[in-house]
């Protein structure tokens, strides 16, 4: 985390000019980030600041019309989304897209799905050529339960869970596909500060257990400067700060950014 | 009571996932399959031929409906056709003296790959335009069959299954139920085992949200098609085994529209996605025609219903027709939700209310 060593690691995730239209709307502008090995990077800024529209453009979702994204050396800016997903880029959405039909465990298992051979014959003949794969991944499944404290919850349809456990539930389901790179837009949105803090303590468990990057969006700014390496700000598409936590937050621009915008998410 | 969740403990992930974990589920699944093997020789063979035979290849049919339509939730409004295929490319193979076990293997794999197709091109669609698509498949094999004589069988329009054997035994008399029988049992293992496998939550993935299933990388387009190519290849080989175990003499009305409603009415009023549902569908929407037409024709008969014979003849449909809405409305989870509540009400007895 400290300035020497920052040094010495190579950047995992590079968005270089990169810009989305939606109509006439330029949701972000040209934005340049790197975002290196190992690191929390915090990206922050008002409501419609285009921070989703960022990540939206780095997953495949909303390809950007302009500029170049890199991930581990390889563009990745043309790819769909579950390309993006072989990579080992894993997220969590604002709004919790959880499958709701389905059960935790369900939930969770799907998160590893890339690791896993699905196929139609595999099923036909379960017992021979899919229960051990299917025992062998609910073994790793469970150890993410383990990590996030889910096991009381397991069998429970998701859509009984309260906000809170969603959330935790799509970490995890995240979080088992073993991804190298993790986007997180608003983890803590709608929590109490109780949830919030256990949100926190999972991801830093979670970036340690399994060696992560983290993209963070997040509007606690007590949570952001806690636990973020770097920080970057945007203002209406635009990058206006970037840099250390306290620094970037404190900026003259920042600072009337968030004055000038009231709305923004407490 | 005898019905017990309490005490059964699952120690190892296989057995958490074992096809009926519950061990009352797993005695009542076998006592039916015993039922089902002794049937030939505890019920009358009128019986055996005329109604459980096409029950347990209709239940086929609808397992393969209700795997595309529940599970995948892709609508499929001409599925009857796909059937169709299965049942004409069987005994073209099969009279062409391909071994019955390769024609049916082939009727299969044809049918899949027409079926998906189709699929491909009703993928670029959604909702009551896929409907559209999949009703063109409908008309366009109809179509097909009906104005190739080489495909119908000429100007009668009926083809004859020819004589074969499966694995060495002649397919006659009680062999064709038994036929039937384990293609059922084995389209309904498969269809559990997806719905417990990576490959049947990814296509649940789809379904309930497809750009969450592609952030966790599972390809939609890739899921859909290939729901499409295993519910048709279910499909096609169920009318192969309906046209050479059942009918034996096929015609084009036997897989028309109304056969395609029929199927859907099968999977909406057994309960979409369930393998339970997917027989009671069948059951109710094969076998209550012919229950309401018996005791309609024998009210006529005891003079109590004294009005004329046409209209004799359609009160059973309207019956029918009136007892399908009064029930999709009253359980439009259909006959599943009816089955599982009251699975339910035994597990956590005498509580009123519980999980699983
Ligand atoms: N799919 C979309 N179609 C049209 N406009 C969009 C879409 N997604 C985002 N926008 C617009 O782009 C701007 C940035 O939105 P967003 O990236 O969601 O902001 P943030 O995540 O920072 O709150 C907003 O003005 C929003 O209305
Ligand atoms: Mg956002």
């Amino acid at each position: 985390m400290s300035e020497n060593d920052s040094v010495t690691r190579e950047p995992i995730l590079v968005c270089d000019q990169v810009s989305r239209w939606f109509g006439g709307l330029q949701a972000t502008k040209s934005i340049s980030l790197s975002i290196e090995r190992g690191e929390i990077f915090g990206l922050v800024g008002p409501n419609g600041s285009g921070k989703t529209t960022l990540v939206n453009a780095i997953t495949g979702f909303y390809p950007p019309q302009e500029g170049r994204i890199e991930f581990e050396g390889n563009p990745i800016q043309h790819l769909k989304p579950y390309r993006v997903a072989a990579h080992g880029i894993a997220r969590t959405f604002q709004n919790v897209a959880l499958f709701r039909g389905m059960s935790v465990l369900d939930n969770i298992l799907l998160g590893r799905h890339i690791l896993m051979r699905p196929s139609a014959i595999a099923s036909l003949f379960y017992w021979w050529m899919a229960q051990k794969e299917e025992i062998a991944h609910r073994r790793k499944a469970e150890e993410i339960i383990d990590l996030l404290q889910l096991e009381s919850v397991r069998n429970e349809s998701v859509d009984v869970l309260p906000l809170g456990l969603q959330k935790r539930v799509e970490l995890a389901r995240a979080l088992c596909a073993e991804p190298r790179f993790l986007i997180l837009d608003e983890p803590m949105a709608g929590m109490n500060q109780e949830e919030k803090e256990y949100m926190v303590r999972f991801i830093l468990d979670a970036q340690e257990a399994l060696g992560l990057s983290i993209l963070l969006i997040e509007h606690h700014m007590d949570v952001v400067t806690a636990i973020c390496d770097r920080l970057m700000v945007l203002n209406n598409g635009q990058k206006i700060a970037a840099g250390k936590p306290q620094d970037a937050i404190n900026e003259p621009a920042v600072v009337a950014a968030y004055i000038g915008k009231t709305d923004h998410a407490a | 009571m005898f019905y017990r969740l309490t005490g059964v403990y699952q120690t190892d992930y296989a057995k958490d996932r074992a096809l009926w974990p519950i061990p009352t589920d797993r005695w009542i699944a076998l006592l039916l399959l015993a039922i089902a093997i002794a049937a030939p020789f505890i019920f009358q063979v009128h019986y055996v031929a005329n109604y459980m035979l096409p029950w347990l290849i209709w239940s086929s049919a609808a397992l393969a409906l209700t795997l595309l339509m529940g599970v995948a939730g892709q609508l499929h409004f001409g599925f009857a056709a796909v059937m169709a295929i299965g049942a004409y490319s069987s005994i073209h193979l099969a009279r062409f003296g391909v071994p019955f076990e390769l024609a049916l293997l082939g009727a299969g794999l044809i049918s899949a790959v027409i079926g998906s197709i189709f699929g491909a091109a009703a993928l670029r669609v959604k909702g009551l335009y896929l409907v559209m698509a999949t009703l063109a498949m409908q008309y366009l094999v109809d179509w097909v069959i009906v104005n190739v004589p080489a495909i119908s069988g000429g100007a009668q329009a009926t083809l004859r299954t020819p004589d074969v054997s499966f694995l060495f035994i002649p397919l006659e008399s009680v062999w064709l139920y038994y036929m039937a029988l384990l293609w059922t049992v084995v389209v309904t293992l498969f269809v559990l085992n997806i719905k417990r496998s990576s490959y049947g939550r990814a296509l649940v993935a789809v379904r309930d949200k497809d750009y969450a299933a592609s952030i966790i990388g599972v390809s939609p387009f890739r899921y859909k098609l290939s729901a499409f190519f295993t519910s048709s290849f279910i499909g096609g080989i169920s009318g192969a085994i309906l046209a050479f175990c059942y009918y034996q003499a096929v015609t084009p009305e036997q897989f028309g529209f109304h056969v395609s409603i029929q199927l859907v009415a099968m999977v909406l009023v057994g309960g979409l996605g369930s393998v339970v549902g997917a027989y009671l569908g069948a059951g109710f929407v094969l076998l209550l025609p012919m229950i309401l037409t018996n005791f309609v024709a024998g009210l006529g008969a005891m003079g109590i219903l004294n009005v004329s014979a046409s209209l004799l003849a359609h009160i059973p449909l309207m019956a029918y027709g009136a007892l399908i809405i009064v029930f999709l409305l009253a359980e439009p989870l259909g006959l599943a939700k009816i089955y599982d509540n009251t699975r339910k009400y035994f597990l956590v007895w005498p509580f009123r209310h519980g999980q699983s």
